[in-house]
């Protein structure tokens, strides 16, 4: 291991550690919602669409 | 030729399992909660409407997100369209967070979003987060898989550049308030997405 000439493999690793980094935090904002309980309005929307299709 | 339809009680079913990715996929679009719950409200309806027209073994996730986000750039005056950081979010992102330095960079990664191409954004959500594949996001998207592959590495770089430089002021200095932080954030995301309009070009 030679550190002298490593500085762009340093360079690349710490960009792919950052690119990861940002990978996850994107996955933790979108997860932030999924993981949230779906408001119950939107169930009974779909219901309520569900029930009038049979009236027609 | 005859496809095979779902009937409506399993296609009801599936797209109730899908409701949260609808809200997290209308979120990104429109930034605002409120306005991305009416959002996919209306979304999620359109594509009950629509159930006749879904092929059943295709897939359902991607057909329901073209669907949403046709609805998104189709109707520009409604208030989903607002793009906007609510200074009370970001403080609260600072707060809720017990590791500072994450906190940080979930910031400046919510203040860069806000500042990408809209283009750019969406491919990335749908390819980063939303567990599509290119294939799926181009067809979501109405252009060539390599586009995505463009607009994806070039969100990847422009975030990566943001979240790098906010960093900067804020080593050392577990002092620095929270708005200020933002403050921070927020200006060096304008100059930088205003210099990132150059390159959008190609």
């Amino acid at each position: 291991m030679e550190h002298q000439s490593s500085g762009s493999g340093d360079d690349d690793r710490s960009r792919k550690l950052r690119q990861k980094r940002i990978g996850d935090q994107l996955r933790r904002l979108y997860d932030e919602v999924t993981e949230e309980a779906v408001p119950v309005e939107f169930l009974n929307l779909l219901e309520q669409a569900d029930k009038s299709k049979n009236q027609k | 030729m005859t496809k095979p339809k779902l009937d409506d009680e399993a296609f009801k079913a599936e797209l109730a399992g899908l409701i949260p990715h609808l809200r997290a996929f209308a979120r990104s679009l429109s930034g605002n909660a409120t306005a991305a719950d009416d959002l996919a409200q209306e979304a999620m309806l359109k594509a009950w409407k629509a159930r006749e027209s879904y092929q059943q073994g295709t897939n359902l996730k991607a057909w329901t997100f073209t669907i949403l986000r046709n609805l998104f750039y189709s109707e520009k005056r409604r208030s989903w369209r607002r793009q906007q950081l609510d200074p009370e979010v970001a403080e609260a992102t600072l707060v809720a967070n017990d590791d500072p330095s994450s906190a940080m960079d979930l910031l400046a990664l919510r203040t860069g979003l806000t500042v990408l191409p809209e283009d750019q954004r969406e491919a990335l959500i749908l390819v980063g987060a939303g567990g599509l594949s290119y294939e799926e996001t181009a067809e979501i998207c109405g252009c060539a898989v390599g586009t995505i592959k463009s607009r994806v590495s070039r969100a990847r770089k422009a975030l990566a550049e943001i979240i790098e430089n906010s960093q900067g002021g804020f080593s050392g200095d577990g002092k620095l308030r929270a708005s200020e932080a933002f403050d921070d954030i927020m200006k060096q995301a304008d100059e930088l997405s205003s210099g990132s309009t150059a390159d959008a070009r190609n």
